[in-house]
């Protein structure tokens, strides 16, 4: 008798554990590796941007999370480039660009007085839409960034293994004193990403990598992004939805806002969540209508 | 200020949906016969259930094949995505329900040419069957309108049919123990298990209803832990 009290026990238990193991699988935080609490890199609280005075985007709100992809998406105008530049303070290269609101990194205001912007695009890495490789040697191309910061011990080693991390050793270790401008378009974006990470930054900021390259460079770049989260914030702007789907684990997306004589016009934040969320189930219908396509 | 796009691809898709739910009404239709063909034990008319079936797996190989293509040309996302992924199930139960009103005319022929044996059991059986058409009618109008209240009755009216298949299952018990009523009995019970699933299949497309709204599947019973 008592035996089987305790079977039924434990069949009671065994359904118990599986309704709870089911309840655990549909919970949006166990769904995806990059939905429980990630550390910030970036804050954005109600940051506009302006060109001589022009609002160019207006209010965005958003936290980057460390060693993740983060994708934005949005149609041309929308300030995905202007907002993405905010982020390694290159709008500063730009005669009357402004930034305004709070943009924390690591909880320091990247835009405060003390903050040295070389330091900022030292630690935040560019790549970007078309290869710009010096008119150098492949080597020279990775070294110029760590003999400018002075690094010149282990030179070599540091070569070699920002071009292996960036996936483009095997195809260039018999000659690294040719020439960069003979790689392919997809092994020049590849020695772009070599000569950014060679200096070690913290995140990598990416405007458009892929839109000049063929599917299997970009395949060969959407490869190397998933690897190089495992060491570094990577943040993308992109015009390919597809790639933000593969490659991202959250989205944002931005669209283009007019005011009410429609003379206006700026960029706004309208939904940032988890991909999976924003390609199967987006909360807001303009970006329902922007990532299936229906609305350009 | 924005101007729809990929308006070809939306028409596609609204038409492959069409095609689809229309194989709902096929199915009806061979419903409606099986079941005359059951109450008049009218073997011909059972043959022609059976030889029509190849119009219903034709619609679901045809509506397949296309929304097959679509994934791979159109990239769908969000809710184009999931209402192909629910289109495929739907299309799936749609194949489901022709074969069994195909079960059940092949039931037929082996009825014999005698009175049933039993005209309570053929009178649920009718029952069970103009039941699962009124349910298969929801099913469609549900999937139509999107609406996840009308899909969710699916269940209750289902209930009907399983409380019918129940009761055909205890008349077929007490049946006697004449040899050949009990292997005509035998043969209405799968025949009234073929209707009863076709009723389950309808509850399914109601599933992928709420699927298709929500974005979350959920089963509406969960057969292995009934409530």
């Amino acid at each position: 008798m008592a035996t089987d009290e305790s079977r039924a026990e434990t069949g009671r238990e065994a359904r118990e554990a599986a309704a709870e193991r089911a309840a655990i699988a549909v919970r949006p935080e166990f769904r995806s590796p990059s939905g429980g609490k990630k550390e910030k890199v970036f804050e954005l609280n109600g940051v506009d941007v302006l060109y001589s005075g022009v609002t160019a985007v207006k209010g965005i709100s958003l936290d980057i999370q460390r060693k993740d992809v983060t994708a934005m998406i949005g149609p041309s105008g929308c300030g995905k480039s202007t907002l993405l530049r905010c982020f390694n303070r290159m709008n500063d290269l730009i005669p009357g660009a402004e930034v305004r609101g709070e943009l924390l990194y690591h909880g320091e205001d990247l835009y405060g007085p003390n903050v040295d912007p070389v330091q900022v695009r030292k630690l935040i890495g560019m790549v970007f839409q078309k290869p710009n490789p010096f008119p150098k040697s492949i080597y020279d191309n990775v070294a110029f960034g760590p003999r400018i910061l002075g690094n010149k011990e282990g030179l070599e080693e540091t070569v070699e293994r920002a071009l292996r991390r960036a996936a483009l050793w095997d195809e260039v270790k018999d000659r690294l004193d040719d020439n960069a401008f003979g790689l392919s378009g997809g092994q020049q974006q590849r020695l772009c990403i070599a000569r950014c990470i060679a200096v070690e930054p913290d995140t990598i900021l990416m405007d458009e990598p892929c839109s000049a390259l063929d599917p299997i460079s970009t395949g060969k770049i959407e490869d190397l992004m998933i690897e190089l989260k495992e060491e570094f914030s990577i943040v993308i702007v992109t015009h390919n939805m597809q790639q933000a789907a593969r490659v991202s684990d959250r989205t944002a997306f931005l669209m283009v806002e007019l005011d009410a004589d429609e003379q206006n016009r700026w960029g706004r934040l309208v939904e940032y969540d988890e991909t999976e969320k924003i390609f199967t189930n987006p909360a807001d219908k303009r970006t329902e209508d922007y990532v299936s396509g229906k609305v350009g | 200020m924005a101007e729809p796009v990929r308006v070809q691809y939306q028409e596609e898709l609204e038409q492959l949906e069409k095609s689809a739910l229309e194989g709902l009404g096929m199915v009806s239709a061979a419903l409606d016969r099986t079941l005359e063909a059951v109450e008049h034990q009218d073997v011909e008319l059972a043959q022609l259930v059976i030889a029509d079936d190849d119009r219903i797996d034709g619609r679901y190989l045809e509506v397949h094949q296309s929304l097959i293509a679509l994934l791979a040309m159109q990239s769908p996302v969000a809710t184009d995505l999931r209402l192909i992924s629910a289109l495929l199930h739907v299309l799936k139960n749609i194949e489901r329900m022709g074969d069994q009103c195909v079960n059940v005319c092949k039931m037929i022929p082996l009825t014999g040419t005698e009175p049933p044996a039993d005209e309570e059991m053929v009178k649920r059986i009718l029952t069970m069957g103009r039941q699962t058409r009124t349910i298969i009618g929801q099913a469609k109008r549900a999937f139509e309108e999107r609406d996840i209240e009308m899909a969710r009755d699916l269940v209750r009216q289902d209930d009907v049919v399983d409380n019918l298949n129940r009761e055909c299952f205890g008349l077929a018990l007490e049946i006697g123990d004449d040899a050949d009523k009990r292997e005509w009995a035998m043969t209405m019970l799968l025949a009234a298990r073929a209707i009863e699933r076709i009723g389950d299949n309808a509850v399914d497309i109601g599933e992928q209803v709420a699927f298709v709204v929500t974005g979350l599947f959920r089963e509406f019973e969960d057969a292995s832990h009934p409530q």
